[in-house]
């Protein structure tokens, strides 16, 4: 083979190549042990104190699984009464490994780890990140804009925090018996 | 071509359909009866729980692949087109219609009557409830009366919900349970309800009638072939006389092979939107206006009913997340005084947690963390929130309708359809009074116990929907008789929403199954010859 038929077929083989696709899937789908490092310590800043270390270490955890669970293009729920076909978008992973990154380098900046900061400079780090982001309320559940506002809905949106904040056995969303549901909720 | 002969083709796979064909292997006994369905089975009930848990965790859609994405229309409210149709995904509600809503024209001069008396129609309910299982406790309305009890008692009220019937019945009006097709204990291969909530999404244990459960229960013994995946593009008309010869489909894995259903009768069992479509589709020469349609009212007069939502804050505690999907009903404005402006609707009382759910910034802005989130969101569970809602009778114009939209077409080159809703002359000469009314009876209540309004909205789309093909006595003013023999073709008939005149002011599933139970009796005997 000629050589310069060589390089014609080498130039139209890399032509065909997705690089699109490529760089999706060289996207990493989940968090690195640097950016789950940053994670806890933020979210013993966005978690309540009052759940207590171990819990707090629990919901990180659970949330960096959930992230990992997270599958794109898949159809979401279509609605009702003015449905839409919308399937999820990439992973979040990648922006939230951006996102902690950076939170991480706002706290360096200032010539701390993030948990020795003093609370109002956390809140300010966050809140400009949040806005940056463009979140401006608690998503009704993670939706990728923002990995602290998503680990704030992971928590707050769930049956254990709603027990939490009326103080009561409700089990919103739990299988149980429906007798159960006939009494006042047992007080936390 | 694969050709399949049988003695009822049923096209469409959603509620009316499972409910029809069950009524019919009744019936008859040993009937050959074929359902096609466009949409794919979904018979996994193992993964129900693991599809609702990423539909909480993720926003996922419950139903994989319950759609066909160039197979949809605008104005439509769901895009589900699979085996179990809207049902898979229905809340349960079970709510009778009123005879007022049979007699529109003849007590308050509107709109337009059906042709069927009310004491015959309430024998079907009552089938169609026990075949639901529906679960429910009699209306304290006399004019409601029953001629059978309901198969269960009522859904026990929630701590919440006593609170709140309490405080509504303050306001002088009564409240009910709202009858579902909910299983409280086991009933028809499906377990009883242990609360997941989400019975609007997906119901993991079944105990929410899906018709999914009926279709396998059928088939397991060949009481009925299912085709799923199959499209019913066009009906065919035999060449000598008015009757349907053929239906002509393809299978959504093999489009360029046809196939050709070949039946004594043929029922259109697709809902509001596609039994219409269909019809309109499969024109001829000697039927350019598709068939059922000398009348040419096929795709008019779509009807559904208009809502009204609002919040109410209360003094009353409730602890919001027990049982969300469950509600209240009043009837009382299913009747209207004859000499009183014409309303009517249903009321609807929920427990809720608007206004009182986490936020991340107080109203002044400042981002909450933590703890202070947490407080925040304890200092605003004290009271209640109450989701009220009217669904309001309205009538349709003639110029309501479903359409063949030429510009959007799916992958066979078929025009999609287009819905339109349009209200007749008194419904819209009415439309502030009604509105007034309707905040006055949200306003009534929430003052009943020191509470008050916080926000109040309207639907932008008429829920329910049904019509496109409504029945009546004049061919010259209707599609189909009340059996949903279509005027123009002796074998072929339409069930369940499409033929429904006028849509009620509550729920109307139930009303389409004991529309169709009806109509089975008619199909059954057609079927004979």
């Amino acid at each position: 083979m000629k050589r310069r038929t060589l390089l014609q077929r080498a130039a139209a083989i890399v032509a065909m190549v997705p690089f699109d696709r490529i760089r999706m899937f060289a996207q990493p789908r989940e968090l690195t042990p640097e950016a789950i490092a940053t994670l806890h310590a933020v979210a013993a800043t966005v978690l309540p104190a009052s759940l207590g270390d171990a819990k707090i270490r629990d919901v990180a955890d659970r949330f960096v699984g959930w992230t990992r669970g997270y599958r794109e293009g898949v159809a979401l729920a279509h609605g009702y009464g003015h449905p839409r076909l919308v399937k999820s978008a990439q992973s979040p992973a990648p922006r939230y490994i951006r996102q902690l990154a950076a939170l991480d380098a706002s706290s360096k900046s200032r010539g701390a780890g993030w948990l020795a900061l003093d609370l109002e400079t956390r809140r300010a780090i966050i809140d400009a990140a949040l806005v940056e982001a463009g979140v401006r309320a608690l998503p009704p559940r993670p939706l990728g804009e923002h990995v602290v506002a998503d680990l704030m809905a992971f928590y707050f949106r769930s049956s254990e925090a709603n027990d939490l904040a009326y103080r009561a056995l409700i089990n919103r969303e739990v299988c149980r018996p429906i007798a159960i549901t006939t009494r006042k909720p047992a007080a936390l | 071509m694969a050709t399949h002969e049988t003695d009822v083709c049923i096209i469409g796979g959603g509620i009316t359909s499972a409910m029809l064909a069950e009524r019919l292997s009744e019936l008859r006994p040993g009937i050959r009866i074929i359902v096609v369905e466009a949409g794919r089975s979904i018979f996994d009930t193992r993964n129900r729980g693991r599809y609702r848990e990423r539909a909480m965790q993720y926003g996922e859609h419950p139903w994989p692949e319950d759609y066909i994405e160039d197979q949809q229309a605008d104005g439509i409210i769901s895009l589900t087109m699979a085996v179990g149709g809207l049902a898979l995904h229905w809340g349960g509600a079970c709510n009778r219609f009123s005879e007022e809503d049979l007699r529109l024209k003849s007590i308050y001069g509107l709109a337009t009557d059906w042709p069927i008396e009310w004491r015959e129609l309430e024998r079907y309910y009552c089938d169609a409830e026990r075949r639901l299982n529906v679960s429910g406790e009699p209306s304290p309305h006399p004019e409601d009366h029953r001629s059978e009890p309901y198969p269960q008692g009522p859904i026990p009220l929630s701590y919440n919900l006593q609170i709140l019937k309490a405080w509504a019945e303050k306001s002088g009006l009564k409240f009910s349970p709202l009858p579902m097709a909910r299983n409280l204990t086991p009933f028809g291969g499906r377990d009883g309800c242990c609360v997941y909530d989400t019975c609007g999404e997906v119901c993991p244990s079944g105990a929410r009638y899906s018709p999914d459960f009926t279709f396998r229960q059928l088939m397991a013994p060949k009481k009925i072939e299912l085709h799923d995946k199959t499209l019913v593009r066009r009906l065919v008309v035999d060449e000598r006389r008015p009757t349907i010869a053929a239906a002509q489909a393809v299978h959504q894995d093999r489009p360029n092979d046809p196939i050709e259903y070949r039946a004594k009768t043929f029922v259109v069992a697709s809902g509001y939107c596609w039994s219409s479509h269909l019809l309109l589709l499969s024109t001829s020469a000697r039927f350019p206006n598709g068939l059922a349609n000398s009348s040419g009212l096929v795709g008019r007069y779509m009807n559904g009913h208009r809502f009204m939502q609002a919040t109410a804050n209360i003094d009353d505690q409730t602890f919001p997340g027990q049982n969300m999907t469950h509600s209240l009903i009043s009837r009382e404005f299913f009747r209207c005084p004859g000499d009183k402006p014409f309303v009517r609707h249903d009321t609807r009382v929920w427990e809720s947690a608007a206004g009182r759910e986490p936020r991340l910034r107080t109203p002044e802005g400042k981002l909450l963390m933590g703890d202070e989130l947490l407080n925040d969101w304890r200092s605003r569970t004290k009271g209640s929130s109450v989701r009220l809602r009217a669904y309001i009778d309205v009538h349709p114009s003639a110029d309501s309708r479903l359409t063949l939209d030429p510009s959007k077409k799916n992958r066979h080159g078929d025009p999609m359809p287009k819905i339109e809703h349009r209200f007749d002359e008194p419904t819209l000469a009415r439309k502030a009074a009604t509105e007034a009314h309707v905040s006055g009876v949200f306003e009534r209540l929430a003052k009943a116990s020191n509470g008050r309004i916080v926000a109040t909205s309207q639907g932008d789309y008429l829920d329910h929907p049904a019509g496109g093909c409504r029945m009546g006595v004049d061919p010259a003013t209707s599609v189909c008789d009340s059996h949903g023999r279509t005027h123009d073709h002796e074998n072929l008939f339409v069930v369940g929403a499409p033929t429904m005149p006028t849509g009620g002011c509550t729920n109307g599933t139930l009303t389409f199954v004991a529309l169709t139970l009806r109509s089975a009796v008619a199909i059954a005997d057609a079927s004979r010859v």
